[in-house]
């Protein structure tokens, strides 16, 4: 039975002339769990919201969405405001009210349910989504994914039968990811619940959809099985979305059925590629010169009285490095970093920057084309109208800057492709875009250390190739960079050492090769498919080269 | 430290209003004293001995404070001690210093263990009771006043790091901390507007809300509300027969002590120490069967 039916929706915002949707039609029967996916900007969150009339944009539609055969116009507000339930990105943002259990309450007290009746549906819900631990408490006092949690919650209680999400999980670290797209799944399997998610983190959920479909500027150019719409897309640029096994397919011309999960991305290398047994990445050694961080037995805690997040903390980057850390939430670091840029001072320990004690750096010089930081949010970073009136803000920091500001502004929009940005408002950027202006805005200051926290978090493939691009390209220019990242995948491809942060200190590191083959659980998923044919390749292009050498 | 958290919240405020109301208007030692030692020991159960150990560092100065300046003030009387620049410093004056002293005492002690035990649910629910509106207001702004100063602190130490404060003088820094607020203004906009789409999306605005509470009406609550009630209905019925009337001016009268008084007094007396006697006697009770164990 088909639960949501969309015909020819075309859709254009207001002053736009072209239109942000363009002719889709699909349906989704009941008990459905459909991916929907696509590039940053392709019009999948604008679909995303229309089918949910109560947060639909503005702006000019054409066509029919129907639910259960009823037209969207016409479903009675209750329906319209329980049945179809809405996961958005921001964990932060769609919570209302102080307290946990009152958020869980919050939608069947808009519904006008009895007590009686809300106190039963949000004690199972609690019980369900094991919230019984933080019931009574703060909702500010969340972990993000926990937070996610409750909102996925939040609208469970309301009983939909249709569940829209919204990049849920791109703002978590991955084992809250996981834990939330399980709990989907779940779902899904369980109570027939109906799913339609946003998301572009392929590599979990692509395995266990019903169906995928891609939207490619506003055009679904997909709508099959997850086997089929990988082999559809093995030329297209939408190619680096898959998961990596078949990413690995995709790269070799070998002619059968697309695998997707880790286990038949293993059997098909095993079937096909064993002849190549024991071909091994080389390691190439980091020459390491000139050490421009370096931090000898660093401790530091919050309080007085709380336990120490940096135990005998020792750290030495060198310059033109690209070093990550990896590790757990609340390992410390990020705590790291922001001692490195001498926001938070350690009770003990030696820390030099350029070779220098960071206390001997008097007031700001820190900061003046030496150090610099993107933080998690790099909205904090812009506080104008427009993201050229913030890059001029730059004259204040560097005085001898007059007159070249423009210039050089102009010279890095150009470079990093954000010309059509500057005369936009922060906040109407999206996550990548927002990245790449805050980037360019600390850049002006001619840093040579930069310091990156979680630069890929909420970004989709495409623009992670290029971030990725011009990592290499600062790191040519000889800029030193430190970054703490959940993103094991893209710490591979781009750093010259890795390392893993547990309990307060580094626990082991080692060029990307060495490190991601030694890890079990902290690996990419090509060293994971790879393992035991091949030696050290931990990316989906070194297996692939792997495979076709002769 | 729980018998008060698990009543009802509605019993706490009256036990609350009925002792300010009474310890306020009433200008008599017996029932000042009543009044601060029930709150301090109500507080002592709230908050524990080692804050109120704390609390009383601040609380004997400020006693003294106001016994020793009334006399500056106030020169009625007819006892003078001794004279102060050609001004009479009278017993009374210092007197009625020390009640009013005591009096401000036992409200701010008071006032203390009321604010350790109304939570913001329990605030959030009492003003659910009268304006749902405002509730959910009050409960929002609980929820957003954590984010915006976690904002503000992100906002400023971006800044820092971008190298966006020239240097450290005091005029820049004023003007760093109105750019900080005036990106805050922003961001509490773009909040509030995904915020209300969060609410619409979960059908905030329908006719016909109910409100859901964690809270049990129960018989204990029933008890001590009518219990309330009776001792309020004893210690007014006297007051307004003048059984406690007491004058420290122009002469220190003597305490009534009828036996209407002396009702009024223990009537008072019950309403000042039981919510500390249920958790007191709650925390025995606990002792008693663990010991048993």
């Amino acid at each position: 039975m088909e639960l949501l039916q969309v015909e020819n929706l075309t859709f254009t915002y207001p002053k736009q002339t072209t239109p942000a949707l363009q002719d889709v039609s699909f349906t989704i029967a009941d008990g459905e769990f459909v991916v929907l996916c696509g590039a940053s900007g392709c019009g999948k969150s604008t679909l995303l919201k229309l089918l949910k009339r109560e947060i639909a944009p503005h702006g000019e539609k054409q066509g029919n969405i129907r639910f259960s055969g009823v037209a969207q116009s016409e479903l009675d507000e209750r329906t319209g405001a329980g049945t179809i339930g809405f996961v958005a990105q921001n964990p932060d943002g769609q919570i209302v009210t102080d307290k946990v259990w009152h958020e869980l309450a919050f939608g069947l007290e808009n519904l006008g349910v009895p007590a009686p009746v809300i106190r039963r549906r949000v004690g199972e819900m609690a019980s369900y989504f094991g919230i019984q631990g933080w019931y009574h408490q703060a909702t500010d006092a969340l972990s993000g994914g926990q937070k996610q949690m409750l909102n996925l919650a939040g609208v469970m209680t309301m009983q939909p039968k249709l569940l829209l999400l919204d990049e849920p999980t791109s703002q978590l670290d991955p084992i809250a990811a996981d834990h939330f797209i399980d709990t989907l799944q779940k779902l899904n399997r369980e109570f027939g619940l109906t799913i339609l998610l946003v998301e572009h983190r392929l590599e979990e959920v692509f395995p266990i959809a019903d169906r995928i479909m891609v939207l490619e500027a506003g055009k679904l150019i997909c709508n099959g099985t997850p086997g089929a719409v990988a082999a559809q897309l093995r030329d297209h640029p939408m190619s680096r979305c898959l998961p990596s096994a078949a990413r690995i397919w995709a790269g070799l011309s070998v002619d059968c059925p697309c695998p997707l999960t880790m286990r038949e991305g293993k059997d098909f290398l095993h079937t096909h590629f064993s002849h190549r047994k024991g071909a091994a990445v080389p390691v190439h050694q980091p020459i390491l010169e000139q050490p421009v961080i370096e931090a000898e037995g660093i401790w530091f805690r919050y309080e007085k009285k709380s336990p120490d997040v940096l135990r005998d903390l020792h750290l030495t980057v060198c310059r033109g490095e690209v070093f990550s850390l990896l590790g757990g939430n609340g390992a410390g670091k990020t705590t790291t970093l922001n001692i490195l840029a001498a926001l938070d001072r350690p009770y003990a320990g030696k820390l030099k920057i350029q070779g220098k004690p960071i206390g001997d750096y008097s007031k700001n010089s820190l900061y003046r084309r030496n150090l610099t930081m993107l933080p998690q949010n790099p909205q904090a970073l812009f506080l104008k109208q427009t993201v050229h009136e913030d890059m001029e803000e730059i004259r204040k920091s560097i005085p001898d800057f007059n007159g070249q500001v423009e210039r050089t502004i102009q010279f890095f929009a150009e470079k990093y492709a954000i010309s059509h940005l500057l005369e936009k408002h922060p906040y109407d950027l999206s996550g990548g875009e927002l990245q790449k202006c805050a980037l360019v805005k600390l850049l002006l200051t001619k840093p040579s250390i930069l310091l990156l926290d979680e630069p890929t978090k909420g970004m989709d493939a495409v623009s992670k190739a290029q971030f990725a691009k011009q990592i290499a390209e600062l790191q040519a220019e000889g800029v030193t960079i430190v970054m703490v990242t959940h993103d094991v995948e893209f710490a591979a491809q781009v750093s010259t050492r890795c390392a893993l942060f547990f309990d307060g200190e580094i626990v082991s590191a080692g060029t990307p090769n060495e490190f991601f083959s030694d890890h079990h659980f902290y690996t990419t998923a090509a060293s994971r498919i790879s393992r035991g044919l091949f030696d050290n390749a931990i990316l989906c292009d070194e297996v692939i080269t792997l495979c076709d050498e002769k | 430290m729980n018998a008060i958290d698990r009543l009802h919240p509605t019993v706490m405020p009256v036990y609350f209003l009925a002792i300010l109301l009474v310890a306020m208007f009433v200008s008599n030692p017996v029932i000042s004293l009543l009044a601060l030692l029930g709150g301090f020991l109500f507080c002592m159960t709230q908050c524990g001995l080692r804050e109120m150990r704390a609390e009383l560092k601040f609380y004997i100065p400020l006693f003294l404070l106001m016994a020793l300046t009334n006399p500056l003030f106030s020169h009625n009387g007819v006892t003078p001690l001794f004279f102060m620049n050609g001004n009479a410093v009278t017993l009374e004056a210092i007197t009625y210093g020390a009640a009013i002293a005591l009096m401000v005492l036992a409200v701010l002690s008071w006032g203390k263990g009321f604010g350790r035990v109304m939570t913001s649910d329990k605030l959030v629910y009492l003003f659910g009771k009268a304006a749902p509106q405002l509730a959910l207001m009050l409960s929002m702004s609980l929820r957003y006043i954590p984010m915006l100063r976690r904002q503000a602190k992100q906002i400023s130490r971006a800044q820092k790091v971008a190298g966006m404060y020239s240097t450290e003088s005091y005029f820049d820094r004023l003007r760093s901390t109105f750019r900080v607020i005036s990106a805050l203004i922003g961001w509490s906009l773009e909040q509030a507007v995904e915020t209300s789409r969060a609410m619409r999306a979960r059908g905030y605005g329908l006719k016909g809300h109910t409100s859901y509470s964690n809270y049990h009406f129960r018989r204990t609550d029933a008890l001590l509300l009518t219990l309330a009630a009776i001792l309020l209905a004893v210690v007014l019925v006297g007051i307004g027969m003048g059984a406690v009337d007491f004058a420290y001016y122009p002469a220190i009268s003597a305490l009534p002590h009828t036996a209407l008084s002396v009702a009024v007094y223990t009537a008072f007396g019950c309403l000042s120490l039981l919510p500390s006697c249920i958790e007191l006697g709650e925390q025995i009770r606990w002792n008693y069967y663990r010991s048993k164990i």
